[in-house]
């Protein structure tokens, strides 16, 4: 897939109106995380545990359905508020495939994998702890093949390194930093 | 067992998933309007299986905290950021930084709050984790 793609802005096709530089991801050349970027992931993370604060605070009042389908509703409101506000544009001319707008079907359905596994013997625990897994096997393997049209980008050595000691941090956590 | 067990890993891999493809849209369009649609979709699609299975409106919602509706904002950054970034960093690099903020924040969170926990514990995983990051910020590599 990485070879049918524009080498400096990894958009695939490449849209024939395009030049380089035009919405074009310059940083590709070396992907390694500057300060910025290294902060707005590490806030996503945290925006993520207010997120799953909130949504689980609704999911102890009403169903999981509704913890899920609320949020839902309101983000596609504010994204669209904040959309029209911002008036930023598309970067290309050039369509997007029709499956890259499915990326919400793939969230619905991890509510309610997690919601069925929660109950059982795994707990929230287990459930967290296996999500990692795979997520992170699965990050992995996109980087390594490029997936969906992204850019490929080999992991380092560094980044197992980084990689393992998060996971065992986060590990070691999950099962014993709480006394639920 | 093994079925959860494999429900939960599925449910991390499509956490990975969606974060790709999400990341995809933003390269053509732009990270919130890969947000919008991210939510959009999953609204359609869950509203469509909470028809068929039901159950939607069951317990008493109405009693949440005015709080708790929040996710939903929340998420719209969360998504806006995650599309941003996936491109940019890597999607290993994207979806370990996100967990390290995660685990510390929950950590923090559950200090405000004043879960029980042993202190020891989480100073030692949150050590671990920030030496990963540590790790993580090192020289890039040459090309």
């Amino acid at each position: 897939m990485w070879r049918q793609c524009c080498p400096t802005c990894s958009l695939f096709p490449i849209a024939p109106q395009h030049k380089i530089g035009d919405a074009c991801l310059m940083e590709n050349t070396s992907l390694s995380p500057k300060p910025f970027h290294f902060a707005a992931a590490f806030g996503a993370g945290g925006l993520l545990t207010l997120m799953i604060l909130c949504n689980g605070t609704l999911a102890t009042y009403g169903s999981l359905f509704f913890a899920s389908w609320v949020p839902h509703l309101a983000g596609s409101i504010v994204a669209l508020i904040l959309l029209m506000a911002l008036r930023s544009g598309r970067a290309t001319k050039a369509r997007p495939p029709i499956w890259a707008y499915l990326g919400g079907v793939s969230g619905g359905i991890t509510v309610m994998l997690t919601s069925a596994t929660m109950n059982t013997a795994l707990a929230l625990s287990g459930t967290i702890a296996l999500g990692l897994a795979g997520q992170v096997l699965f990050s992995l393997f996109a980087d390594v093949r490029g997936l969906f049209g992204l850019p490929q980008r080999m992991p380092s050595q560094r980044d197992y390194i980084s990689l393992t000691l998060i996971i065992a941090g986060s590990l070691v956590l999950i099962f014993f930093g709480g006394e639920a | 067992m093994i079925v959860y067990a494999a429900f939960a890993v599925i449910a991390g891999l499509l956490v990975g998933l969606s974060r790709q493809i999400n990341g995809r849209l933003a390269l053509s369009t732009s990270a919130m309007e890969s947000s919008f649609w991210n939510h959009f979709v999953g609204f359609v699609f869950i509203t469509g299986v909470a028809l068929i299975i039901g159950g939607l409106f069951a317990g008493e919602p109405q009693e949440s905290p005015w709080w708790a509706y929040l996710g939903g904002p929340i998420g719209v950054i969360f998504i806006a950021a995650g599309s941003w970034l996936i491109p940019r960093i890597g999607a290993a690099q994207t979806a370990m930084l996100i967990i390290a903020g995660q685990m510390i924040s929950g950590v923090v969170l559950d200090i405000v709050m004043g879960a029980p926990g042993s202190q020891w514990v989480r100073a030692f995983g949150v050590a671990l984790i920030l030496a990963g990051m540590w790790v993580a910020r090192g020289a890039p590599k040459k090309n």
